[in-house]
């Protein structure tokens, strides 16, 4: 191999450990920082803000009616909702669907709160580049864990996170 | 005769030599043995002094550190918004039965600068008599105008949409204006009202 394909493989494989290295999303940057705060229009047509949950372990959630995997995270968290609503739990879930009607309609049945992000400009706040995506935040409001799509196992996961919040 | 005598002399022997073993493995104790510890109640007292002081200690300091957040709050507010520039808009509600308040939007001289959505126990608080600071920031002196959009629901739970404006000179010093909404009983609807204090 010559001096310069040495030269040219050095520097793609430079670039490659760079570019998998700027897929690391900022939205994991937000562990052990204060979670952003904000307040959104739910699809019952209440105003939510995220602070008035201080006091409770709340999983945010993001997702969008078109993303299969959204809705299967979204039932496992539900589902956890309910299993340790008295212990001081919520789920919000913040669809980044286009309109109202999407969110509405992806969500029929929910028992928790939807929130529509109509301009994105949550998604933004969290730096939501892939979904879904789910912020787990304690009772003082800090992000403990971001969870970054959803795959088997997950969900023992998340429960293992979870009852370590509540018992805090 | 020989027997008993010897089986005599063997017990004797065998009854002083315990006592000399005995004498032996007793070390005479000539120091009396001085307490480790002194006595339990006069340590607890001392400890529960120490304890107040260290905790009267961590309670001024945490008092001072509340009193130095404040005065730098202050000063970042004094520094940020000078009092020649300074202009704030507040919001407050004395209504009940003809508004249910869900949002106020806010423009100064066509300037979207407030956009805010009231959960159930922001308006609550309104309701009791809170007044909320909705927009702080800093304008020329000379005129201005102020838009304020109020959106919530009506009387017979109709959605409802209202504006108010006003029309005011900023002088040297702070401007504040509020934004009231209260019920005109006489009309069975809601008055928004954009007044300047003086």
């Amino acid at each position: 191999m010559t001096e310069r394909m040495r030269a040219r493989w050095g520097g793609a494989a430079l670039a490659g450990l760079l570019a998998v290295a700027g897929t690391v999303s900022a939205a994991t940057e937000l562990e052990g920082q204060d979670a952003p705060d904000f307040v959104l229009k739910s699809v019952s047509g209440k105003n939510l803000r995220l602070s008035e949950y201080r006091g409770d372990v709340v999983m945010l959630s993001f997702w969008a009616s078109w993303c299969g995997e959204c809705r299967a995270q979204l039932e496992h968290l539900g589902a956890m909702r309910e299993r340790y609503r008295d212990a001081g739990i919520e789920l919000l879930a913040v669809s980044l669907d286009q309109s109202a009607r999407q969110a509405s309609e992806g969500s029929a049945g929910a028992r928790y709160p939807v929130l529509h992000d109509a301009g994105g400009e949550v998604g933004r706040l969290y730096d939501v580049t892939t979904m879904p995506v789910m912020v787990l935040i304690d009772r003082g409001g800090v992000v403990r864990e971001v969870f970054e799509g959803f795959r088997r196992g997950n969900d023992e996961q998340y429960l293992t996170e979870v009852r370590a919040l509540l018992r805090e | 005769m020989v027997v008993k005598w010897m089986a005599s002399a063997a017990l004797a022997v065998l009854a002083v030599q315990p006592a000399q073993v005995a004498a032996q493995e007793a070390p005479v104790q000539t120091v009396a043995a001085v307490p480790e510890f002194a006595p339990r109640a006069d340590q607890s007292a001392e400890q529960g002094t120490e304890f107040r002081t260290l905790d009267e200690d961590v309670q001024d300091l945490k008092k001072q550190v509340l009193d130095l957040n404040r005065d730098l709050f202050l000063l970042e507010e004094e520094l940020l918004f000078p009092s020649n520039t300074q202009t704030a808009v507040f919001v407050s509600m004395d209504v009940g039965e003809f508004f249910g308040l869900d949002s106020v939007e806010l423009k100064i001289d066509g300037k979207d600068v407030a956009n805010y959505l009231y959960t159930e126990r922001e308006a609550d608080a309104l309701l009791k008599g809170g007044v909320q600071r909705l927009f702080i920031g800093n304008l020329k002196a000379g005129e201005h105008e102020l838009v304020a959009v109020f959106t919530g629901q009506g009387p017979h739970a109709r959605d409802y949409r209202r504006a108010a404006s006003l029309v005011f000179e900023k002088g040297i010093g702070p401007k504040y204006i509020e934004l009231t909404i209260s019920d005109r009983e006489s009309k069975q609807q809601p008055e928004f009202v954009v007044k300047e204090w003086e």
